[in-house]
Order: C-alpha cells, then structure tokens, then sequence
C-alpha cells in the first residue's frame, strides 16, 4: 500500500521519468483501487496546498529594521574606520621619521673625533630603592596570576565569539 | 515603482546603501519566514523572536550571498539553522518529543471556544492543527513544499540533505498528516454524536 502511495505521490508532483508517468496514468485509468487512491491522494495534496500562512505582529517590519539599526549603531570604532585611513596615517609617519633621520644623519658632522673631556674627581651615586627579597617574590607571583587569570578571560571571551562568526559565515 | 524590483535587484541595491529597501524584502518574506519559524518554535513569541533574529543575521550576511541559489531558500536555510540552534538552546530533543502523548495532551484540553463553534469549524483549521502536532522537521517540510515555491532540490539546499532524503522525509510527513488530520477529525465527530 505504502509502495502504491509512494508511486502516486511522485506522479502527483511531477517528480517521475516520462515512462514512470505514463505507466501509472495507465494504472489509474484500468485499475480501480489505483484510481481510487490516486483521487483520494489528489484530494489531500490540494487541501495541503491550501494551507494558510502565519500573520507577523503588525510591527515585525519595524522591529527588524529597528534591530538592525541599534546592531549597526553598537558595532564599535575600530570595524567602521577605513583601513586605507589607518595605512596613509602609517606611511605618513613612516615617511616623515625616515626623512628625519636621514636629515640627521646627513647634517652630523662625521669629522668629529674627539670625546669631550670628563672630569676625574666625577662619582655618580645612584641608589635603588630597597625591596626585600620577600616582597620581590609576591609582587613577581601576584603579576604572574593576574597575567593568567586576564588570559584565561580573554580566551573564554574570544572562542564563542569566533564559533559564532564561523557559523554565521558558513550559512 | 520599487515593490515591482526583485529579491536580487533589491538585494543589489541594499548592498549599494540604500538600506531602507531591506524592509521591502522583509515585508516580502516575512510571513513564510514567521510560519517556517512557527513550526519549529510551537508559540507566537519564539517565533517573532527567531523570525527576527533570522532577517538580522541575512542582512548582516546579505554581501556573503552568492546568489547562485533563490535568496528565499537562502533565507530559508537561515531559519532552519536559527531554529535548530533554539532547539538546541532550550534544550528540545526534537527526536524524544513523544508525538501521541503531545496529541492526547491536545485532545484532552477542548476549550469552551471549541464546544461551541465545533460546528463552523472548517477543515483547514483542523489541517493547522494536525501540522501543529508534527514534529518540526516534518511540518518544516510540508510547510516548504506547499507554500515555499521550492523544489526538492532547494528545500536540500535549505535543509542541508540531499534532495532524495527530503522526497523520503516529505512523503512520510504527509503520511504523518493524513494520519492527524483522520484522527482530528475522528474525534471532533465523536464529539458531536
């Protein structure tokens, strides 16, 4: 019956070869059960045709544009600048400062041999703060933790964030 | 003048910044894509929800469309992945919802609405009830076939499967169908006698 329902189905929509169809509109013009299934399914397929669609909320268009312009509106500063903005300011600088230190280069004067003389009697007495060898080591240990903690957050931030991007990418 | 442009020359011209005619496309698609959203989500609310999430994520993706298929199953896959993931979210286990106890839940509950109006009850009311009680693939399925105007090969392309698995899954879903709406119908005319 199942096979018979199937044959019908794919003659209903279309979804068989020529010979198929020909087959089967010979089956249904001889044989009475065949022709009885076939009015029974044809019946079905145009009461499912005539199922209605869903209403939206009246302000869905708006809720959606509305989304879309408070998305756009949160997208930070570093997305919406220009890249070639960034790369001219770059070259920019990049630019001025080798012009710079070509110029300086160029105008020092190589003939200069010379040290200026240092007076023997200088003594230069500088002293670090005194850190004990204690305080060293909790200060050293208290970065290293908060090091770690900081990556492990920025690392849980950033992997959703990523698996989302690739699965919206992939649509 | 506008309303007459197609998806792709709408979608052409959102992507050269006039913006605004996105809502075009979504007054457009809108209702086949709450109803897709529908089938899945089961409530009004999780369907606007969805439905919404949907046209914001085409449009963040509208310059990645290739254009090589229909923008309506393009869309569609959208909504299917979208609702899926819900599914997933709030934790539905689309395969363990016990189908005949969800339909003996629904037989069980006949409102006063139903008592008395049984009568002028037309029978798409109760094709849009047997649809509710499928589960969401299958009234995904139907839902795409019938009032998609996509083949079987789009709604694979939609869906993810091969157009063959969807003629499989299609015909057991109207199977399914036939099978509610015989039951639905059964039982509204026990209720009369």
């Amino acid at each position: 019956m199942n096979n018979i329902e199937e044959t019908l189905w794919n003659y209903i929509d279309g979804s068989c070869t020529p010979a198929e169809q020909a087959a089967i509109s010979k089956l249904i013009a001889s044989d009475e059960s065949y022709r009885l299934k076939y009015n029974e399914l044809l019946a079905l397929n145009q009461e499912f045709a005539a199922i209605e669609l869903d209403e939206p909320p009246m302000a869905f268009t708006y809720n959606v544009i509305e989304a879309i312009r408070k998305e756009e509106a949160l997208v930070p500063l570093k997305s919406t600048i220009n890249k070639r903005i960034i790369l001219g300011i770059t070259i920019f600088f990049a630019v001025t400062l080798t012009l710079f230190l070509g110029y300086a280069l160029f105008s020092m004067d190589w003939s200069a041999q010379k040290l200026p003389n240092i007076p023997a009697n200088l003594s230069v007495d500088i002293k670090a703060p005194a850190i004990s060898a204690d305080a060293k080591k909790q200060v050293f240990e208290g970065f290293i933790f908060f090091d770690v903690i900081l990556a492990l957050y920025l690392l849980d931030k950033s992997l959703p964030r990523k698996i989302s991007r690739n699965k919206t990418l992939s649509v | 003048m506008q309303s007459k442009l197609s998806d792709i020359e709408l979608i052409e011209q959102v992507l050269t910044g006039n913006q605004a005619l996105y809502a075009d496309l979504v007054k457009r698609h809108q209702r086949f894509v709450f109803t897709l959203a529908l089938r899945f989500a089961k409530n009004r609310e999780d369907a606007e929800e969805i439905a919404q999430d949907c046209f914001v994520k085409a449009y963040r993706s509208l310059s990645s469309f290739q254009q090589q298929s229909k923008f309506s199953t393009w869309l569609y896959s959208i909504v299917y992945t979208t609702s899926m993931t819900f599914l997933r979210k709030r934790r539905i286990d689309t395969d363990s919802i016990d189908d005949d106890d969800k339909f003996i839940q629904v037989e069980n509950k006949p409102s006063a609405y139903d008592l008395y109006n049984v009568e002028n009850k037309s029978r798409s009311f109760y094709l849009n009830q047997a649809i509710e009680q499928l589960l969401p693939d299958d009234a995904a399925i139907i839902t795409l076939f019938y009032k998609g105007e996509q083949s079987l090969e789009e709604i694979g392309q939609a869906l993810g499967m091969e157009a063959n698995t969807v003629k499989v899954k299609l015909f057991r879903a109207r199977q399914r169908l036939k099978e509610k709406l015989e039951r639905n119908l059964k039982h509204e005319a026990k209720e009369l006698i």
